[in-house]
């Protein structure tokens, strides 16, 4: 059995002080750090719940359902951060980021302590794809959110959009690596080829005219 | 065999279609073609996700509502794109056509949930009766128009047929007859890719470059 909680508290607890001692220039990267890794908590749980009201099978729990529970509880902090504060576009884009990024690094820690710490190169590989995943999700919310929070009319329809698409990546994913063997290959260079194309096409944006 | 090339087939239109969208948004940088992409995009991932498990674990998901997630996305931006197409004089129109959207969607949602998942299927039927609404209101206004109203008509007339055969499709798929070409499901499957291809060049038209 692993205590997630008790990870949680012991990884939040030296951010928590670091977050005191640099002041209120940073404290939002860490609260929305705080905010990554305690979705990461809370999908665990929720994952549990449906994997056991479904009597569903641990394949089942990676493909159909992990996917839709954690995209949804990914976006719950950033919808409050959205609501709440009213931010900048800008802004929005690096919220995003970090929350998907405490997600990630989270997640990479139950996984280390489930199934151990052995192959560092496997654990390299999977670090830089799971990471890059959920940067990638992170990433079709975040800069679709700055899109579409600037028209009142587009924001509930195209939240709901955007998380249907970062649903649907995140499910590929799982599955490939559900598969194993070459799909396990292709899903852990998909979201890091995701990333190149990503960052190629904005400065490509980015040197034409308006 | 047919239903894995159908679905190959599926994904590929889509993603070229979204690739195109994305470039036209790229040159033109106009909000429809954004719109598009995203709905594009989200049919090529769902049919991606619906390809993969059905080539990978030869069985097609069964538990949770993934692919209906990026479809219903698909169509959430197809409203979006009806919404930013039109004016706010075509918005407050009103015509007794319009009420054959809820009535056509209500029986066929009444009759798919014997057959299909509830929650599925109450979403899904939802989005078409506001795509349908939508399309035949905006099909009426601009009726006998011609110029841009002439375009916006044959956008509105793609998504009618985008819907009814939508329907049809959902309908076929209750009475399954084969895996065959025989099977009627496939037959509205490809006519879905039609109207799919379809919707890109009248948008096209509508928005220009």
């Amino acid at each position: 059995m692993t205590y997630i909680e008790n990870i949680f508290v012991c990884i939040a607890a030296p951010l928590l002080i670091t977050a005191v001692c640099m002041g209120k220039s940073h404290i939002r990267f860490f609260f929305f750090c705080f905010a990554g890794m305690g979705a990461c908590l809370l999908s665990a749980y929720i994952n549990t719940f449906f994997v056991a009201y479904y009597d569903a099978n641990n394949f089942n729990a990676t493909v159909e359902i992990a996917p839709v529970v954690e995209e949804i509880i990914k976006l719950l902090p950033l919808l409050f951060y959205l609501y709440i504060f009213e931010p900048e576009p800008e802004k929005i884009k690096g919220a995003v980021l970090t929350v998907a990024a405490g997600f990630a690094t989270f997640e990479n820690i139950c996984y280390l302590i489930q199934n151990g710490a052995e192959h560092l190169g496997f654990l390299l590989i999977r670090g830089f794809g799971t990471g890059a995943m959920h940067i990638v999700c992170g990433a079709i919310i975040g800069y679709g959110l700055v899109y579409v929070w600037q028209r009142a009319w587009l924001k509930v329809a195209g939240t709901c959009g955007l998380l249907g698409a970062a649903i649907t990546y995140h499910a590929v994913y799982n599955m490939l690596i559900a598969y194993g063997g070459k799909g396990q290959h292709i899903a852990y260079v998909l979201p890091l080829l995701t990333i190149a194309v990503g960052i190629t096409a904005g400065k490509l944006l980015a040197a034409r005219p308006k | 065999m047919v239903e894995f090339v159908d679905n190959i087939v599926q994904f590929a239109v889509t993603l070229v279609a979204g690739c195109l969208s994305a470039v036209f948004y790229c040159r033109s940088r106009k909000q429809p073609y954004f719109l598009l992409a995203c709905l594009y995009g989200c049919f090529a991932l769902a049919g991606l996700y619906w390809t993969l498990y059905y080539l990978l674990f030869s069985e097609t998901p069964q538990i949770f509502y993934v692919s209906e997630t990026g479809w219903i996305s698909g169509y959430v931006f197809l409203y979006l794109l009806q919404f930013t197409l039109s004016d706010k004089e075509e918005r407050a129109f009103r015509c007794p056509a319009m009420w054959l959207s809820p009535i056509v969607g209500i029986l066929l949602a009444a009759y798919y949930v014997t057959y299909g998942d509830v929650f599925a299927t109450i979403l899904m039927n939802t989005m078409m009766i506001l795509l349908s609404w939508h399309s035949i209101r905006g099909l009426v206004y601009w009726g006998g128009q011609g110029g841009e109203g002439r375009n916006l008509r044959h956008f509105h007339l793609a998504v009618i047929c985008f819907v009814t055969v939508e329907y049809c499709l959902w309908l076929s798929s209750c009475f399954w007859v084969s895996d065959t070409l025989t099977n009627p499901y496939f037959w509205f499957d490809f006519m879905l890719m039609g109207t799919v291809v379809v919707l890109l060049i009248t948008v096209k038209r509508a928005v220009g470059m």
